[in-house]
């Protein structure tokens, strides 16, 4: 017999829509017969959910005791794609057997609910421990027996993470037996998360990552690069740097307390940013007018600049200073040196001076030369947010010599080799299109009872 | 040219014409001049942010002061435009009050801004990036807002609408948000090699989302509304956390998303 209120309560945790009609009556009558179901009596609803969750964790936690850390490098290609297809395949089977509970607990939300939690708590904790990178301290504490100071390759995030694959698998895998496209937005969020999780997740053991160091003008290509354990390698790949530059933006002027080297006012410090058009400003009591600003200056003999383009030159500016209370006049040059010449602060009182900040760097790009193992030779300049690919690789502009900055005699070059990014790339794209559609779709299914 | 000294000049109008929408608001009926007095103070604000801009010369998203006045600018549109969907008049309100605290907080302690972008910030995935964050966290804010007066009023008069009301924000709310983060994603990956590197930052971003996540396939059933309520809240601590707390954390010490102030 069907009553009105056991039919509310299936509808209502989502029962009837995950399942078949016929299956969804058979689970009826199972619940039919008592109104509490014990634990473990099928549907698995919450409460196994989180148990068997629970249990992924131990076993996690278990593993990370007796194996240390999970080694990426374990699972390198081809061990990712069996491993991931198997997985998938092993979804798709379950599927077809009919009117298994196994799969329908699988595809439904209290798993997905239980594993999202166990994520936000494991990544909750990562949030709040400093993460390390590399070999395991000498004396590790309980966290970094735990994996907490390194989450993200710890056993039981690694299984949370391949049971949520799983369990986002069956979720799209049941819904595809019998596709309501009604539901698009269903499937683009799930199907560009998956390939993303799939091809993020799996492919993290295939990427390479290095750090060149190129001397500028270095007849004789570069091809060691490090890793990140600081190891020397060859690469099949060599890179000439012919130039590299430098753009500053012009440096800033302030006044600190001579004593601490705080800026004034304490409470909101102010940084004057030089700039053509505008000469004139006041921080606190003073009056600050800037004469002159040379960019690339050195210092004459006396306290005065003069414009040098040439390395180891600096910013310099001839300013005058005036105190709006008792109208005192100071004027004179203020640089802020670099790795060749001092700075210049232009004393004020016993107790504030006039300073200017280094420069902050505007844009650096590295001219070079890339030659591939195949003898091909190709110039390119790469700087931050452009970089070049060539056959599979990835260089991106890294680091030069800050100390020396413009005159830095040598660039610094990350080349990521990642066989996964295209898909990396569909998946965000799906996932994309997807995430548009949550803003028409809603949650406005009238499946849910009003009030229980 | 326009810069923060000359931010009273425009917050003070905007608070008293929004001031006078919520007392409108809340006591009369008169919604057309409360919705007029809201849009006035709203394009008001709004001037000052593109003159701010202009005179910045990039887009005002850089430092804590400057995502506090978009944050106020877009919790007071977002209340605007729902109220011209769903005709809640105090949450309209409630919106102008927690702009109003944010604009306050601007004037009290305005911070110091650098006219300088690093070069990786110089990127086309910048304005977008953070217009889709800040964009979600205020609709993510108005749901809270909703959810927590529906758990106030939860045993006496429980109100299925507003319950979807609450379901839709958080929608709109998370779309916004995964797709500031693919984007940032893509962005990262042009600019420093790796579209997932777990700073401190991302890894608050990434629990923010998991945690709207779970509130969104809570929320597949009617029947834990209760619970969903109360995690939303959770779920908001953890916004505020990943915007504001990160800098705070003694794991963010080397966080490339720690805001210069
Ligand atoms: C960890 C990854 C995820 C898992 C394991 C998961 C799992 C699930 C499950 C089991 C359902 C219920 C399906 C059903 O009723 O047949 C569901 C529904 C849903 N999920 Fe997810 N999901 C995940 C990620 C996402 C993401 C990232 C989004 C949004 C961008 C999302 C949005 C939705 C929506 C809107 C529904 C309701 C669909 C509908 O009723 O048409 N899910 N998900």
């Amino acid at each position: 017999m069907i009553n009105k209120s056991t039919l509310l309560t299936l509808s209502q945790q989502g029962v009837f829509f995950k399942t078949s009609l016929p299956t969804f009556l058979i689970v009826k009558m199972n619940l039919i017969q008592q109104n509490k179901k014990p634990i473990w009596q099928t549907p698995w609803q919450y409460s196994e959910s989180i148990f068997i969750v629970l249990g992924i964790y131990l076993v996690g936690v278990a593993l990370q005791l007796f194996l240390g850390t999970f080694k990426f490098s374990n699972i390198v290609w081809p061990v990712n794609i069996i491993v991931g297809l198997t997985s998938l395949v092993f979804v798709v089977l379950l599927s077809l057997k009919r009117k298994s509970h196994f799969f329908y607990w699988l595809s439904a939300a209290p798993l997905s609910i239980s594993l999202i939690a166990l994520l936000i708590m494991q990544t909750i904790i990562m949030g709040l421990t400093p993460q390390i990178s590399g070999q395991l301290t000498e004396r590790p504490d309980v966290f970094d027996i735990l994996g907490f100071t390194r989450m993200t390759s710890s056993w039981p995030f690694v299984l949370t993470m391949f049971f949520t694959i799983i369990a986002l698998c069956a979720a799209i895998v049941n819904r595809l037996k019998t596709p309501i496209w009604k539901d698009y937005a269903f499937y683009l969020n799930h199907v560009g998360l998956l390939v993303f999780l799939f091809a993020a997740g799996y492919g993290a053991a295939d990427m390479k990552r290095y750090v060149m160091y190129v001397e500028v003008g270095n007849e004789i290509p570069e091809w060691r690069v490090y890793n990140d354990k600081k190891d020397v390698l060859d690469l099949p790949l060599a890179i000439k740097l012919n130039d590299f530059v430098l753009e500053e933006y012009a440096p800033k002027l302030a006044i600190i307390h001579r004593e601490t080297g705080k800026a004034i006012p304490y409470e909101a410090p102010v940084y004057f940013q030089i700039d053509s058009l505008k000469l004139r400003t006041s921080i606190g009591d003073w009056d600050i007018e800037v004469h002159e600003f040379i960019a690339e200056a050195m210092r004459e003999s006396d306290k005065s600049y003069r414009k040098v383009p040439m390395p180891g030159a600096c910013p310099a500016a001839n300013v005058t200073v005036i105190n709006k209370k008792n109208k005192q006049k100071y004027t004179g040059w203020v640089s802020c040196g670099n790795f060749a010449q001092l700075y210049m602060p232009l004393t004020l009182t016993n107790d504030y001076s006039l300073v200017m900040t280094r420069p902050e760097a505007k844009r650096f790009a590295s001219y070079v030369d890339v030659i591939t193992a195949s003898g091909q030779q190709e110039s390119a300049v790469i700087e931050v947010n452009k970089p070049f690919t060539v056959e599979s690789w990835n260089i991106y502009q890294y680091g030069y010599d800050t100390d020396t900055g413009k005159a830095s005699s040598y660039s610094s070059f990350e080349l990521v080799y990642d066989p996964w990014i295209n898909l990396v790339y569909a998946g965000i794209f799906i996932f994309s299109i997807g995430c548009f559609c949550m803003f028409w779709i809603g949650n406005n299914k009238r499946r849910k009872g009003k009030n229980d | 040219m326009i810069n923060w000294n000359n931010f009273l000049v425009f917050a003070i109008p905007t608070i008293l014409s929004w001031v006078l929408a919520s007392v409108i608001f809340t006591f009369s009926k008169k919604n057309k001049l409360g919705l007029f007095f809201s849009i006035f103070g709203l394009f008001i604000f709004g001037s000052f942010i593109v003159l701010l801009w202009v005179n910045l010369g990039r887009p005002p998203m850089r430092t804590m002061g400057e995502t506090r006045l978009l944050y106020s600018f877009f919790l007071v549109a977002t209340g605007l435009l729902s109220y011209l969907k769903w005709r809640y008049k105090w949450l309209v309100s409630y919106s102008l009050v927690m702009a109003m605290v944010f604009v306050f907080i601007n004037i009290l302690k305005p911070e110091i801004h650098s006219k300088n972008l690093m070069p990786a910030l110089q990127s086309i995935w910048f304005v977008p990036h953070v217009t889709a964050y800040i964009l979600s966290y205020s609709i993510l804010g108005a749901a809270t807002i909703v959810g927590v007066k529906q758990l106030f009023q939860f045993n006496k008069k429980e109100d299925a609408e507003l319950m979807d009301f609450t379901d839709n924000l958080v929608y709109i709310g998370f779309g916004l948000l995964m797709l500031g983060m693919l984007m940032g994603a893509v962005w990262a990956k042009a600019a420093w090699g790796h579209y997932w590197s777990w700073d401190p930052k991302e890894t608050w971003a990434f629990i923010t989302a998991a945690a709207y996540l779970f509130y969104i396939h809570l929320r597949l059933s009617n029947k834990y509304r209760k619970i969903a309520l109360w995690y939303l809240v959770f779920a908001f601590i953890m916004l505020m956390i990943t915007w504001k707390g990160v800098n705070y954390l003694p794991s963010a010490k080397n966080s490339i998303h720690v805001y210069t102030d």
